[in-house]
């Protein structure tokens, strides 16, 4: 019976303790928000997300629906390590598709995109 | 309850059990997380730790009973690619379960599982895999219906994600799907055994032929992670964006060698919900018998699902040999 209960104490310290571990960095959330229109354009692309990044891997790219990257310069980490952001051109309305990759401090490495618009 | 009747009722519950055998892994693939699934396998390949499982049902039997199983599994990559996994399982059977109908309690034949992922691309989200699950004969106890024998079963698993689909479907792109084909081959193709009757004392030989078995099965799921991070961020409470309802279907059909078994298909189907946190995830089922055979009553099965590859990354969560830097984890030797 002890030997069960130490089973499930050592499981439970696992699942309460995600500050001992360090996982998958996924993307929390972004502004602009995942899937929004926006009026007036941003200036900036800022992604949170959920573990901490190695900066020299981690990049954004912001593509207009010609395929050109809209982006002014490189993603750069903030924040406590969990923020990437990026300066942007000049979004003339339309619809943008956001590309990043990241590595997470523990090297797992994650991409995604997701897309906005800048309404009229 | 005779010896035939016996040994007919075990082969039927040790069919059954293969629907209630742990199965897990998670994979990422572009922008889709697979999440382990409970009834059947996922595509995925990982380092990973399910325990327990729990699981409760009617059996199919006549007369019907109880059955608890408490398994475990843990899965180890040996390279980027390819994993090991054992799965022991537990079992208890309520009267009038059981060799004397009184109950029993015991471990299963141990399972052992080598998958090799085939192919995963992640701009159109689907990944694949090919397996080799042994169930050890011998291993378990007979009691609970673990056969002496061997049963091997190469197994096909996929996985597709719904996220290449237009964004004027963005409704339809959190869904994906996983599936698992597999065919199990008895190593032994009958036994024969002598019994005598209890009331008339007349010696009689029966024969059990061992059934080769379709196994197929497969999962519909909608990601609430995916709805957020990918498809459109609708500020819903934090705990939603976690949360993936999912149904799935695990399925037995005898197909040769069916003497003993029939031919009846035999399954439950699964509606239920997983929470997916950073580092582990948690879910739970009912489990629906698909005819009397599978089942008297509605089942249920629970899970406590480990990612040692991120609990664990630079020791016993990555691949032993390997790549450096990987998608998912670093290896322990290597560049």
């Amino acid at each position: 019976m002890h030997r069960t209960v130490r089973i499930f104490a050592f499981i439970a310290l696992l699942c309460l303790t995600p500050t001992l571990a360090e996982a998958h960095a996924f993307l929390d959330h972004a502004s602009p928000r995942v899937g929004s229109t926006v009026n007036p354009a941003p200036k900036e692309m800022v992604l949170w997300f959920t573990q901490k990044l190695e900066p020299a891997f981690s990049s954004i790219e912001v593509r207009n629906e010609q395929g050109a990257n809209m982006t002014a310069g490189k993603a750069t980490v903030g924040g406590d390590r969990t923020q990437l952001r990026v300066s942007l051109k000049a979004l003339p309305p339309g619809n943008y598709k956001v590309l990043w990759r990241v590595l997470s401090v523990d090297t797992h490495r994650t991409q995604g995109d997701f897309n906005f618009s800048v309404a009229r | 309850m005779s010896t035939r009747d016996l040994r007919t009722a075990l082969c039927a519950g040790s069919l059954a059990l293969v629907a209630f055998a742990p199965a897990d892994a998670h994979e990422i693939v572009g922008n889709r997380f697979f999440p382990a699934t409970l009834a059947i396998d996922d595509p995925g390949v990982n380092d990973e730790l399910s325990i327990p499982t729990i699981s409760m049902s009617k059996t199919g039997d006549d007369p019907s009973f109880k059955q608890l199983d408490v398994s475990g599994e843990f899965s180890k990559r040996i390279t980027e690619d390819f994993a090991v996994s054992f799965a022991p399982t537990w079992s208890r059977l309520y009267a009038p379960g059981g060799p004397n109908m009184n109950g029993a309690q015991g471990f299963q034949n141990l399972e052992t599982t080598f998958k090799y992922r085939l192919f995963k691309n992640p701009e159109h989200e689907f990944v694949m895999s090919v397996g080799l699950e042994i169930e050890w004969g011998g291993s378990g106890a007979q009691g609970v219906g673990a056969e002496r024998f061997t049963v091997y079963t190469p197994t096909l698993y996929f996985g597709k994600g719904f996220g290449d689909l237009p964004t004027s479907m963005n409704w339809a792109r959190p869904f994906a799907i996983t599936g698992q084909f597999g065919y199990s081959i008895p190593g032994v193709s009958k036994i024969t055994t002598a019994a005598t009757d209890p009331d008339s004392g007349e010696q009689s030989i029966d024969t059990e032929f061992n059934a080769r078995v379709f196994n197929w099965g497969a999962t519909l799921q909608y990601s609430m992670p995916y709805l957020k991070s990918v498809v459109v961020d609708l500020e819903l409470p934090d705990f939603f964006n976690h949360l993936i309802p999912i149904v799935e279907a695990s399925m037995q059909t005898p197909v040769s060698n069916t003497t003993t078994s029939g031919t009846v298909t035999t399954g439950t189907i699964n509606p239920g919900i997983i929470y997916v946190g950073n580092t582990f995830q948690v879910a739970v089922e009912a489990m629906i018998p698909v005819n009397r055979q599978s089942g008297t009553s509605v089942g249920i099965i629970g899970q406590l699902h480990l990612y040692l590859d991120d609990i664990f990354p630079t020791t016993i969560g990555r691949p032993i040999f390997g790549n450096g830097i990987a998608s998912s984890g670093r290896p322990m030797f290597g560049r």
